[in-house]
């Protein structure tokens, strides 16, 4: 009796303990909202060069992340975040949040930024459902304005602009060919036309494309590659507007004294080993060397005029919702 | 001897209070608190600002009103789905194991993370969903938005406003059909005096805690709701958004309180009316052909329609890739057990389970024995009463964010202790008014009866009062468990990289598309919770046979003594 | 006044009622008494037209109402939960019967019926507030209102105790004799049948064993079942009443 009250009471506080000091302290935190398939990359990368069991990855959708490293500065759990290159920059801009990285990562076109080092480029691009196509007998669409036309209404997918970045690609592009009023006009046509299959996830529209609930979606382009790939009634169709791209960039959150000694090393890790891997899904070149097949290459790649910020995320935002 | 035990007791039972108070000081009222002060961060010309933003702009006025309009509609579904069921079963005297099957199909939602009917919903009714596919033709309604949100919302709370109604019709006597009839009564007056009058409180209860339920809840609109804003959704977006604004989620918690609270506040009066007695034993006598076949046919409709949102749970895990490659395969349920990210989400949600039981047990016999037996007066019991209440009215997102606000930065943040912690604090009421009453029930004279035989209070306690309310701590202990594996509320701004839990993994999965693992982890959580409940049930017994096997061994022993002495 | 021509009731195959033949005349207070599972409460619910027998016919006043449904039969029962209505108040429950049937009592008629069953201080009440005895009366008084041609009691007394229980059987008694009421009492205890009814019936093993006055049953039991189920249960009990008043007398 006595004994088992001591064994009970040490339990207990082991338990106590063990709970608050949480599972494995001394992991590495990745925070990322890359698709699976670049958390793929990296973790390979990681695991083959001596970091197996050694970290922990979480996803994050790239608002998610993007608000919480704003609000969480410099207290955010993670020791690396890879995101979106205009949230990194802002953050770093407002508050410092991230220390210098310590490796070479020259682009290959010669930029550099001290705090972030790419590792992938997202370009949008339209994808069909070929036998949705089919069926409702609609005319694949050739530019993203296509969508704002009636025939489309309730057969297309979009992501929400203050929902998903993946939109901003699509603003961007609609905005660069056709001047801010016009752009945000028809990026507002095309929501209504998307109607109840407006995504707040990146991702949806493509969802909703495989299974079969639209015709026509825009979203990223890999993934749409990726399905066509796998047998998936999938298509790809690059506007004429313009496959423009986002850069995610993996960055190191300098927590002073408290900086996780291996979190450089893993950030090197990650923009050296993981590229290949990475380049097969997204076929954007970024480092000297890096060759992309030419038929994975966007017909018409093109970037925004002005340099991507959140706060230009912001003033798209409130163009298009009119707020 | 009696004055010294009342002495120790009334120690024990005021470091107790202590600990009960510290408990929800920190983990509920100062939460609440900073939730408030938040909303008023920057003086009041912010404050101003923030609960204009919730109450002025129209997206807001369209969300908030969005959320009454789902949980509305729910709540009656839900209430008149769940009273009939009730009714049909109560009327019917069809066979007891064929009762059991209905009974346990609308049950089973318990075990469910409401996170997984959102997808559930999805995959079992939308274009290529697997109802659809069966049927061969889609439901005339988009089942994104409102639509979805009801059905998934409906599945979700119809167990609770089950179980409340079958609860009062078990005080009707079904008798009072016959009475009904001899007093001159047509059929609809029967119905009206036999089962809709004596359920009416029950009815306002079930309509205002299935309300509250849906209100409240984040897991299905996180997964169905599309572009169609709930006040859920609007509270996560903000406060974890691509632009958080504290002060003004602040002012949406807010906003999600009051009606949680004035819900709750009608709730009570109506439980107050609630009838009470001994629950009718007598056995509803045969209803005619016709009202037989009605109800069984009504049981099976609703049964079926259960089933097939539930089946893509269980169909879509053992899929290749659904519905483009639909072979049946392993794979998904072996990588949801064996992938270390998923695994280690699993062990994580039982982990912070089983903890829960241990600490929120602790909590709620305490608080339980301190208004039940209580060695310090009244006070103290009215106290734990009303910490109940108050626990029971605050959303599980709400507690969240206070949690954040007071723990983000600190040590304390991105630990288990964390989730635990506003675990018990959010799932207190139910168990605590379970032991509470349990315990109240046992003799009066226990503690003092103990005294005279030479026990001091803590033995007392250990030896005589908690052995005896074996089978409600059990049942409370599954309560718990249940409810931190299926919970998304809270934890949802809890949970760091090293603390996710299934139901933060399902929303992680969201992202990758990956149904197949969303419906893998969901089909672990119902086996796990089917397992504890199971468990929950057989314990007991099993505890009180080994007692009587030591009790027979021991007078075994006595028997062949006692002549040989003799 | 009823009478019932060779009815039986089968449940599967199974008889539950074989044969019954006998007939109840107006005014009387019968007894049906028998163990558990003999058929009692199947025979109430022929009577009471809530079953119908499967072979058989069952006459009123000498018309075949075998076929008239349960509400046209005029009859009345009081069960053994009492069945109240718990969101009414005790008179509204008593009253409950006249909203549909307005001429069946007049308001004098009430009133009396009220006092005669004490319920006047208890009209307001809600039945949660009221003890089993008043529970009892306020369900006898609910069903005499409807002045039912036939009154059927299920256990009317198994729910009581002590001095209530025998208040409750002069009250039966005197609502009887006084409106010339047939009532039927279903029961399990021979000793409330003996005290109480005008004849007893016992069933046995789905079928009559004996139906005669208390007396005769006592005198002369029809069969062994009858003499051990009624008169060795009554010896016990006069037994261990004797020997409690003996002690007592030997204390004092």
């Amino acid at each position: 009796m006595k004994l088992n009250k001591t064994v009970l009471a040490a339990l207990a506080a082991a338990m106590v303990a063990h709970s608050v000091s949480a599972l494995a302290a001394d992991k590495l935190v990745i925070y990322s909202n890359a698709d699976e398939e670049a958390q793929e990359a990296m973790k390979h990368a990681l695991d083959n060069n001596g970091f197996a069991g050694h970290y922990v990855i979480q996803a994050m959708g790239t608002s998610e992340l993007g608000g919480k490293l704003m609000a969480e500065k410099k207290n955010i759990e993670a020791d690396l975040i890879t995101l979106s290159t205009y949230y990194l920059d802002s953050a770093q801009q407002k508050d410092h949040t991230f220390a210098d990285l310590t490796f070479d990562h020259k682009a290959a076109d010669g930029s550099e930024v001290s705090f972030y080092a790419p590792i992938l480029g997202n370009t949008g691009a339209l994808f069909v459902n070929t036998r949705v196509l089919k069926d409702s007998g609609l005319k694949a669409p050739e530019r993203i304005a296509d969508l704002a036309d009636d025939v489309y209404a309730g057969k297309i997918s979009v992501p929400d602009i203050t929902g998903s970045s993946t939109s901003w690609l699509m603003t961007q592009a609609l905005i660069s060919e056709y001047g801010e009023e016009k752009g945000t006009a028809i990026t507002r046509k095309i929501e209504e036309n998307a109607g109840d299959h407006l995504e707040m996830s990146g991702s949806g529209p493509l969802k909703k494309i495989r299974a079969g609930e639209v015709a026509v979606g825009f979203g990223l382009r890999h993934q749409a590659v990726a399905d066509k790939k796998k047998g998936l009634p999938v298509d790809v169709i690059d506007p004429k507007e313009g496959n423009f791209t986002l850069t995610e960039a993996v960055a190191v959150v300098d927590k002073g004294e408290k900086t996780n000694p291996d979190a450089m090393k893993a950030a090197e890790v990650i923009v050296k080993k993981a590229r290949p891997e990475l380049l097969k899904f997204y076929p954007f070149a970024i480092y000297p060397g890096e060759k992309v097949d030419q038929e994975l290459v966007p017909a018409y790649p093109r970037a925004f005029k002005e340099k991507l910020t959140v706060e230009l995320l912001k003033k798209h935002q409130e163009m298009v919702k009119d707020e | 001897m009696k004055q010294e035990q009342t002495v120790q007791g009334e120690r024990f039972q005021k470091a107790l209070l202590i600990a009960v108070i510290a408990v929800f000081t920190a983990a509920l009222l100062s939460p609440l608190v900073r939730v408030l002060a938040q909303s008023f961060d920057g003086g009041l010309y912010a404050a101003f600002n923030n609960y204009s933003s919730v109450l002025l702009k129209k997206r807001m006025a369209r969300v908030v009103w969005h959320s009454f309009a789902v949980s509305g509609s729910v709540a009656t579904i839900s209430t008149s789905v769940a009273f009939m069921f009730a009714y049909a079963l109560w009327l019917t005297s069809i066979p007891k194991a064929l009762k059991t099957v209905y009974r346990t199909c609308i049950m089973a939602a318990f075990l469910f993370p409401s996170i997984t009917y959102g997808f559930a919903v999805i995959y079992s009714f939308g274009k290529q969903g697997l109802i659809t596919r069966l049927l061969g033709f889609e439901l005339p309604f988009s089942i994104y938005g409102f639509s979805g949100l009801v059905i998934a919302g409906t599945v979700y709370t119809l167990p609770y406003a089950f179980m409340l109604l079958s609860n009062a019709f078990s005080y009707i006597s079904p008798n009072t059909r016959t009475v009904c009839a001899m007093l001159g009564d047509g059929p609809f007056r029967t119905f009206l005096m036999s089962a809709l009058r004596p359920c009416a409180s029950a009815l306002v209860s079930s309509f205002l805690l299935t309300f509250f339920l849906n209100f409240t809840d984040f897991g299905i609109p996180s997964s169905v709701a599309g572009r169609y804003e709930v006040m859920a959704t609007a509270l996560y977006s903000t406060m974890m958004g691509a632009l958080p604004d504290f002060g003004r989620g602040a002012a949406v918690a807010m906003a999600m309180l009051l009606p949680a609270i004035l819900a709750l506040i009608i709730l009570r009066r109506g439980a107050m009316l609630q009838q009470s007695g001994d629950a009718s034993s007598v056995q509803p006598m045969g209803t005619g052909k016709i009202y037989t076949i009605l109800s069984v046919v009504y049981l099976s409709a609703v049964t079926l329609c259960l089933v097939s949102v539930f089946a893509v749970i269980f169909v879509l895990p053992f899929v290749e890739n659904w519905p483009y490659k639909p072979v049946f395969t392993l794979s998904h349920i072996i990588s949801a057990i064996t992938d270390p990210q998923l695994a280690s989400a699993y062990r994580n949600s039982l982990y912070v389970s089983a903890l829960t039981v241990v600490f929120g047990l602790a909590l709620c016999l305490g608080a339980a024995l301190l208004s039940a037996r209580p060695a310090l007066g009244a006070r103290a019991s009215g106290l734990m009463d009303f910490l109940a209440m108050l626990t029971n009215t605050v959303p599980g997102m709400v507690l969240g964010v206070g949690f954040m606000f007071c723990f983000s930065g600190t040590a304390l943040y991105g630990t288990f202790a964390i989730i635990v912690m506003s675990n018990i604090v959010h799932f207190f009421t139910t168990p605590y008014l379970m032991c509470k009453d349990a315990l109240s029930r046992l003799n009066r004279g226990y503690e003092v009866t103990g005294a005279l035989m030479g026990d001091s209070y803590i033995r007392t306690l250990t030896r005589i009062i908690l052995p005896n309310i074996v089978p409600t701590i059990c049942s409370a202990g599954a309560y718990l468990f249940i409810n931190a594996m299926v919970t998304v509320s809270a934890v949802v701004f809890l949970c760091g990289a090293q603390t996710q839990v299934v139901t933060t993994r399902i929303r992680e999965l969201q992202y990758f598309e990956r149904y197949d693992a969303v419906f893998a982890l969901s089909l672990l959580i119902f086996i796990t919770n089917l397992i504890v409940k199971a468990l929950s049930e057989v314990l007991p017994q099993a505890i009180s046979r080994a007692g009587a096997l030591r009790i027979r061994l021991f007078s075994n022993i006595l028997e062949r003594k006692i002549p040989n002495e003799a | 006044m009823l009478e019932l021509d060779h009815v039986s009731r089968k449940f599967k195959n199974t008889y539950v009622l074989n044969n019954l033949t006998f007939s109840v005349s107006d005014g009387e207070i019968v007894s049906i008494l028998g163990p558990s599972g003999c058929g009692k409460t199947t025979l109430l619910n022929i009577i009471l037209g809530i079953l119908s027998p499967t072979e058989g016919r069952i006459l009123c006043d000498g018309q075949d109402i075998t076929k008239v449904p349960m509400r046209q039969r005029g009859f009345n029962i009081v069960f053994q939960d009492y069945a109240l209505f718990p969101n009414l108040s005790a008179y509204k429950n008593i009253i409950y019967g006249l909203r549909n049937r307005p001429e069946a009592s007049s308001k004098t008629e009430v009133g009396d019926l009220i006092d005669l069953l004490d319920l006047r201080p208890h009209l307001e009440k809600r039945i949660s507030e009221l003890s089993g005895g008043q529970k009892q009366r306020v369900a006898i008084a609910r069903t005499l209102v409807l002045k039912p041609r036939l009154l059927l009691l299920d256990e009317p007394l198994s729910a009581l105790d002590g001095m209530i229980k025998e208040s409750i059987k002069t009250r039966i008694r005197t609502i009887a004799r006084r409106f010339k009421l047939t009532t039927i009492i279903v029961t399990h205890d021979p000793e409330e049948a003996l005290s109480l009814s005008d004849r007893i019936m016992i069933l046995h093993d789905t079928r009559i064993a004996q139906f005669a006055p208390p007396s005769e049953i006592i005198s002369d039991p029809a069969d062994a079942f009858v003499s051990r189920f009624i008169c060795d249960q009554l010896r016990i009990k006069r037994e261990n009443i004797r020997r409690i008043f003996e002690k007592s007398g030997n204390a004092a």
